[in-house]
Formats: C-alpha cells, structure tokens, sequence
C-alpha cells in the first residue's frame, strides 16, 4: 500500500473517531496531543481504528507509536511490510 | 391524559435552546426514554427524551426557533403522567442562571435518578465511530463552525445532510455551490462564547450558592496500573480499559457507600440519590467541557463502563447528546490525564454536592514501609457541599476511594 493511500486512510479514521477536528489543518509531524487536545480515549480510539482499518493487531505497548500522522503511517508501513 | 411536553433545564448553564429538529410527528408512539426532539444549547445538538409512553398529539414550536426553558413544544397523550414530569411550569421570574439551574423541577425526581429503571438505558456503542442513526441529521463540530464562518444556515446544513454526518469538505462543497448572503453569520452567536458564557454561568451560581471545601489524598497508583497493564496485554485493542475508567469505578462504588455525597441540593435540603450515576467532565475540543453521566457506574463491571463511557465521549464530541444524560448526573469526576497538572482543584456541579478531581499520574518519592521508595501517585481532590457534610466525612470518602484503588481485581 502507498504511502498517500495509508495516509488517507489514517486521515478518514481519525476525523470518524474525532468529528471535531478539521483534517486539513493536520500537521503530519506534530502530536496529536498538543494539536488536538488528544487523551487517553481518543489515543485507544484511534489504535482501535488503525488495527481495523489495516488489519493489524496492536500490542498495548505499540500504541505508543500512534501519536502523531506521520509515526501512526510509519507504524502501519512497517507492520504491512512484515505481514508480507 | 394530555399533557404539555416543555423544554427540560439541562443543566445549571441552560436557559433556552434552539429547536433543531422534531423526531416525532403528531399521531406517532412514543415510549419513555425515546428521543422526541432535538435542541442545540451552548454545549451541543441534545436529544431531549420523552418521560412517559404515548403519544404525540401535535407540535406547537417550529424548528429554527429558539425558546426558552419551560416552554411548551408540543402537547402529548400519555397513560401514567407523572406530576412534576416535562408539565413543570417555567419560572418567569426567576434570573436565566437560576431558573436553568433547576433541573430536578423539571424532571420527575424518581425518575431523573433512576433512568434505566423505567425503561431504555442509552445503548452502549461497543465500536468508537460514530454511527448516524435514521432521521438524525449530523453536522461534526468542525464542520459547523466552518459553516458558521461560510455564512451557512443551520437550516441548509440540516436539508443537506439527509441523514449523513457532514465534515468541513462537505460544508465546504456546500458553500461553493450556493450563493451565500453572510447574514446567517452575522445572526448566529459564536458558539464558543456562549459555551464559556454557560460554563461561567453555572461555576458562578456554584461559587455563589455552594459553601466548598477541598480535600487533597495521595493515592499510590502502581496496583492499579499494573493490573491495567496486565488487563490490556491479555485483550484485543478494542477490549482495552484506561486509567479513568478505573479511578470512575472506584469513585462510584465509594459513592454508593457515602451518601453525603451522592444526589442532589434543591429547595433547601439535601436529596440522597438511591443510584450511582457518575458525571464525567469531557473537554472538547472547540473549547469547553461538558459533564453527562454514566448511568450507575457503580453497577456496572469495568468493561461495560469502559463501552458507556466511549460511547459518551464519541458522541459528545460529534455534538450529540441525550437529556437524561445531563439530568441524571449524582456525583461528578472530572479527569485531567496523563499531560495534566498534579492536583485539580474541582467545582462542585449544582444542584449535586460533590465533585472528584484527578490530576496526572507522577512518579513520586513516598515513605512506603518506613523506606523511601519511586510510586506512581494519583492525587485526588474532592470538592463538597458543607451543608451536607464536612472534613472528616469528606476524608473518609476520599480513603475509601484510594483503598478501592489498592485493589483493583475487585473493581
């Protein structure tokens, strides 16, 4: 899966469990927590969202990795790249 | 009996609301608990719920009118009305923060505190997205605030939603297919003020009205954080439990012990509440908190109360709630989590008597056994009525609350 493709889809997942935030003024880059005002709910929201959108399983310890756009695409590349 | 359905005070920050939407038509069956109506006040789109079976005999309030609290929407035909159900008479002469800040007056006592007794308990949403449900136009709140800026009516958002959740592209898409005249944004109230006003409005009359007093207790938090880390290992991502859920639990088995603590103030006396249903601060994220209830948490397994509490924070944050939710609330927690400060230093809710705040979770240096030793501790603040209880009750709750903490399998 392409970069751009998993990247939009992560952008729909986020914007379904978070209605209240504008997707275009993402900075990929940024935490999510000092952008969004992200807590403990919307960070398990968005693990449970990326783990059904991709298929993949996500240990409680990985859900570390999801903080921002651009480690949550990291993240989710590297795990497809190893179920391949 | 036919009787006057008006529009309920959803809280100490309410005194009027705009009437969105009808979800019942004249001749349709309604049962207690079911949605009639839908209300946008400063904090959000309310589904405001019927108190009685029946039905609706005919709608006297136009949508897109705003109205104040205690007026009449529609007349319904109903089997048992109850005496002070949603025929409360409105307070014309009482000041908007007071009059809205009596919700027990317009809602049957028994009922208010025991929602799920008399019939639907809102349902659990096991998934975290968001679902429209049929005839229930959805704007998310990004999207309505751009709408606001565009000039969009709430009228146009509503047609051109047709039963779908509108995002800012849609509004977007929206405003560059009509011809806008920008006066329904020069008409519009921005709604980040009026939900800083409501907040000011409520905090007030609770400063003014409540005499608080604070008490602060250290928790040592590392058993329940490791159970938590072992819980969650051991389930799926979508099973998972967080730290607050925990500390709500244990909030609500301790207020069901202490009844000082848990019901309301009206009328000059205190009314203990025979249920636990727990208010739980949700900041959003336009700016504000709102506090509705996780009806009786203290009954529920840890779970159930994750799901209900998921499914509230889900939908309070696309801007959708339900009356009951906002009336029912006996004790509130209010949680500033992993990023927030030590202690937090609450204010009670009115017309309830105590509020419970949780600061971060620290590593701390504490004398445990008579040696120092690293703990994660919670500190926990209570905020209570005094004309209900004092310290050395308010000390007892806190313990309880901390001790349950100590042992979490129990929870």
């Amino acid at each position: 899966m392409q970069t751009a493709e998993i990247q939009a889809k992560l952008l729909d997942r986020l914007t379904r469990i978070a209605p209240d935030i504008d997707p275009r003024r993402i900075v990929a880059d940024q935490d999510f927590r000092d952008q969004f005002d992200f807590d403990s709910m919307d960070a398990l929201h968005f693990a449970v969202a990326v783990s059904e959108a991709f298929g993949i399983p996500i240990p409680d310890s990985d859900t570390g990795q999801l903080t921002s756009l651009q480690k949550a695409v990291d993240f989710v590349q590297a795990r497809l790249a190893s179920k391949a | 009996m036919r009787i006057e359905f008006r529009l309920p005070s959803l809280g100490a920050d309410m005194d009027s609301a705009l009437l969105t939407a009808w979800l019942k038509k004249p001749g349709d069956p309604i049962a207690h608990g079911e949605p009639i109506v839908t209300v946008e006040t400063a904090k959000g789109l309310i589904d405001v719920e019927a108190y009685e079976n029946g039905r609706v005999v005919d709608l006297i309030v136009e949508p897109g009118t705003t109205v104040p609290v205690g007026a009449v929407l529609a007349h319904l035909e109903v089997e048992h009305p109850s005496p002070t159900a949603a025929s409360a008479p409105p307070r014309p002469d009482a000041t908007p923060a007071v009059a809205a800040a009596q919700p027990s007056e317009a809602l049957p006592p028994r009922e208010a505190f025991l929602p799920s007794e008399a019939g639907k308990p809102p349902p659990s949403t096991p998934s975290a997205t968001p679902r429209p449900s049929a005839g229930h136009p959805r704007v998310s709140p990004a999207a309505r605030r751009r709408a606001q800026e565009l000039g969009l009516s709430q009228d146009l958002l509503e047609q051109s939603a047709a039963g779908a959740i509108l995002h800012v592209a849609d509004v977007e898409q929206l405003a560059a297919t009509r011809a806008v005249t920008g006066s329904a944004a020069a008409a519009a109230p921005d709604p980040r003020i009026a939900m800083r006003a409501a907040i000011g409005a409520a905090m007030a009359r609770a400063k003014r009205e409540i005499p608080h007093y604070y008490l602060g207790q250290a928790v040592d938090f590392g058993a329940a954080r490791d159970w938590l880390a072992r819980y969650n290992a051991g389930v799926p991502v979508q099973d998972r439990l967080i730290e607050a859920v925990l500390i709500a639990k244990a909030v609500a088995l301790a207020a069901a012990r202490f009844e000082g603590f848990n019901g309301r103030f009206s009328d000059g006396r205190f009314e203990p509440a025979t249920a636990v249903h727990a208010g739980v601060a949700i900041a959003l994220r336009g700016g504000g908190l709102v506090a509705p209830a996780v009806l009786d948490a203290d009954r529920k397994d840890l779970p159930t109360l994750m799901r209900d509490f998921s499914a509230l924070v889900t939908r309070v944050r696309a801007g959708r709630m339900r009356s009951g939710e906002f009336a029912a609330a006996t004790i509130t927690l209010t949680s500033l989590g992993a990023d927030g400060a030590d202690v937090l230093y609450p204010i009670i809710n009115p017309p309830q008597v105590a509020i419970v705040g949780a600061g971060a979770v620290r590593e701390q240096a504490v004398v445990r056994d008579g040696q120092l030793a690293i703990r994660p501790t919670l500190t926990l603040a209570l905020a209570a009525d005094h004309r209900v209880t004092d310290g050395r009750a308010g000390s007892r709750f806190l313990r309880a609350i901390a001790e349950l903490l100590q042992h979490p399998d129990t929870l």
